[in-house]
């Protein structure tokens, strides 16, 4: 029997990894409108930004905040290389050969971090005091959980102000939006990718250095996460900001709740069954998509 | 082609052939031959890390057998493949070295997954199969012939268990387990041996994978059922990372209850993982975790301690669970190949192994029999716990 204290707790503790699972469907989206690619590299990133944090704690003796705001970097910058050398020559090459070099970045990422960082599991110390914070009426959250879900809330605001409010966050946009317009007015598309993959491995790194104190990290923790993070931009409306978000939370919350029917081993092929049950009822996703919606003209 | 005319292609391959075996054997006469033991380890994939551990533990023994003056007069030498976890690797090592005629047995692997494989090739092909933590009990309780065990068995972890209950006086236990076989027939054997001693041991229907990263909604689930059921501790059937996340997750929740873990717990990632959540838990452990905290009268003690300070000055790595079984492995293979009288085969090395009687390891004290391939008994598990962030060992009324 799940009382209702049990529901909601179950739905609290779904919004964290909802959260997780939006900044890396973010990192995906990203790549997607500036260069059509489907980055599966992308749960890669999060691995890194995990693994450098953990690497510069712990052989360089960084402090904590700088130790991951070198990991966000260095990861941004490895985005930004594996544009560069292997996406940038051969962007004139048909799409599905792009989308494979990204399962190349993929495994070379995974393998180096096998080589460099070891198999073993790897943790942060927690970003909030240890502990869970009483919401009333039986349900408590985790303080870390709380850290979690409100730095992503930071980072979406971000997010947001940079691609409505700055020139090249607009730029970004424009290129993705209408090609042809952007290249007219003298928006370099190829600047705006290299930009994208940049912002989506740092996007991804962040997530990384989020989750490593609740889950841990290893290195070939990125291909689950990964394929949490397009379920959730699909399930939201593929290619669109706000519905890789929304598709996140909603993955998280569904995910948790349905434990509450259903016994916990199941878990993971609850985010596919969802993912299923939406593409056939409603194959745009939640918000809709543009994109889809313009493939198909 | 003045070769092919001359002699025809299936000569010319005779030939070379006859040309090369005599070579080969000019260049092997010096030296003894060695005897051959196989090793068919994950050493890469997600076990590199514990099976580089245990190959260099096996390696820095055979030496040192080797410096005594090895077997006969003749070196031990391991040959060493990867498997690189992967099934079929692990099996097509497995069968290159069954039909390697100087291969007189075969280490590894360390997955439990590809362990059934090799088994039934071992069987098939007869030869000796040493299997590194047996963990799926199913399948090592198939008493094979040409198998054997080195690890703690479901059996020996959970009656240990059962005498920690009782000397804690916990009388309702609830087991969170893993969905894996080791996992489940823990807390199984734990309701069996508990109810013998009067500990009612319910088992959650909530189970997590090896690879999941929050068990946080299992623990929601089962909650509601520590009130309801009054119990008094929760046993964390589990290992490997899914332990320290499993423990964080029932802290997190503002679960106090005592935690009870397995004897895979007592690695030190478990701690640097788990933190203050793993902090108090208690769980029956091998000796290698603790060298310097065993008995002065306990036989292991001297073999491993002295194993553990060769490690940390060859390797700069102390030792752990599993490269002591490294240890156990090599030697009492070497101590099997002793007891052989005139030439070592494949087969005499089997029935020497199964005589072996009193062999002192790091895992314990192992005593083989036909009827029995584990060789071990909860006697060579001591109590454990996690405190200060770091092992120490724990002496109840009644058990240790």
């Amino acid at each position: 029997m799940v009382t209702a204290a049990t529901f909601l707790q179950l739905g609290v503790s779904g919004l964290t990894s909802g959260a997780t699972y939006a900044l890396i469907a973010l990192g995906f989206i990203t790549i997607y409108r500036a260069s059509n690619i489907l980055n599966l590299a992308q749960g890669d990133f999060v691995m890194l930004g995990g693994m450098l944090t953990v690497t510069g704690m712990s052989r360089l003796g960084l402090p904590y905040p700088l130790a991951a705001a070198v990991a966000v970097m260095g990861t941004g910058l490895i985005g930004l290389l594996a544009e560069r050398l292997v996406i940038h020559p051969i962007r004139n090459k048909p799409l599905i050969i792009s989308i494979m070099a990204t399962i190349g970045i993929s495994m070379t990422l995974s393998g180096s971090a096998l080589l460099l960082f070891g198999t073993s599991p790897r943790t942060l110390p927690p970003l909030a005091p240890a502990g869970a914070v009483s919401l009333g009426g039986g349900v408590s959250v985790s303080s870390q959980a709380l850290a979690v879900l409100l730095v992503c809330l930071l980072l979406l605001a971000a997010f947001h102000a940079f691609s409505s409010r700055t020139w090249s966050g607009k730029a970004m946009e424009a290129a993705a939006t209408d090609r042809l317009g952007a290249d007219l007015v003298g928006i370099s598309r190829s600047v705006s990718r290299m930009q994208a993959f940049f912002i989506s491995a740092a996007l991804g790194a962040v997530a990384g250095v989020l989750i490593t104190p609740l889950y841990f990290m290893q290195y070939n923790a990125g291909a689950l996460l990964g394929l949490k993070g397009f379920a959730a931009a699909v399930i939201g409306g593929w290619g669109s900001y706000a519905g890789a978000v929304l598709g996140g939370l909603v993955l998280g919350v569904v995910e948790s709740l349905s434990l509450a029917v259903i016994p916990a081993g199941y878990k993971d092929a609850v985010a596919f069954v969802a993912l299923l049950a939406i593409l056939a009822v409603r194959s745009k996703g939640l918000l809709g998509s543009r994109a889809l919606e313009e493939a198909r003209k | 082609m003045p070769m092919t005319r001359l002699f025809g292609r299936r000569q010319a391959a005779v030939l070379l052939a006859a040309v090369l075996l005599v070579a080969a054997s000019a260049v092997q006469t010096p030296a003894k031959e060695p005897y051959i033991l196989g090793v068919n380890l994950d050493l890469t994939g997600p076990w590199a890390d514990t099976n580089t551990r245990l190959k260099k533990a096996m390696q820095m023994e055979i030496e040192r057998i080797n410096e005594q003056g090895g077997v006969n007069g003749r070196p031990v030498r391991l040959r060493i493949k990867d498997n690189g976890f992967n099934v079929s690797q692990a099996s097509v090592n497995m069968l290159n070295f069954a039909r390697e005629p100087d291969v007189l047995a075969v280490i590894g692997p360390f997955e439990d997954t590809f362990q059934s494989t090799t088994r039934a090739i071992a069987e098939r092909q007869k030869v000796t199969n040493v299997i590194v933590c047996p963990s799926n009990p199913k399948v090592r309780a198939l008493s094979q012939k040409w198998s054997f065990n080195i690890a703690h068995n479901d059996r020996i972890v959970a009656k240990k268990l059962a005498e920690l209950c009782q000397a804690r006086g916990y009388e309702r236990v609830l087991s969170l387990p893993g969905n894996w076989t080791l996992a489940q027939s823990l807390a199984a054997n734990l309701k069996r041996f508990g109810a013998e001693r009067g500990i009612a041991v319910h088992i959650s229907e909530e189970t997590h994978k090896p690879s999941d990263i929050d068990m946080t909604p299992q623990v929601i689930k089962t909650k509601p059922r520590l009130e309801q059921e009054n119990i008094e501790a929760i046993f964390a059937s589990t290992g490997g990372p899914p332990a320290p996340i499993l423990c964080k997750n029932i802290r997190n929740q503002g679960i106090e209850l005592p935690i009870l873990g397995t004897h895979a717990f007592g690695f030190g990632y478990i701690i640097e993982l788990g933190g203050q959540a793993v902090e108090g838990v208690e769980f029956p452990s091998g000796k290698t975790v603790t060298p310097y905290q065993l008995d002065e009268d306990d036989p292991a003690k001297p073999v491993i301690v002295g194993f553990h300070e060769r490690m940390q000055k060859r390797w700069g790595i102390g030792a752990d669970q599993i490269s002591g079984h490294g240890y156990d492995i090599v030697w009492m293979l070497y101590q099997a190949m002793e007891r052989i009288q005139g030439r070592i085969t494949r087969a005499k090395l089997r029935d020497s192994l199964e005589q072996t009687s009193g062999f002192v390891g790091c895992t314990g004290v192992f005593d083989y029999g036909p009827n029995d391939h584990d060789g071990l008994s909860p006697d060579d598990l001591i109590l454990m716990r996690i405190k200060g962030q770091a092992f120490e060992r724990v002496r109840l009324n009644g058990a240790e």
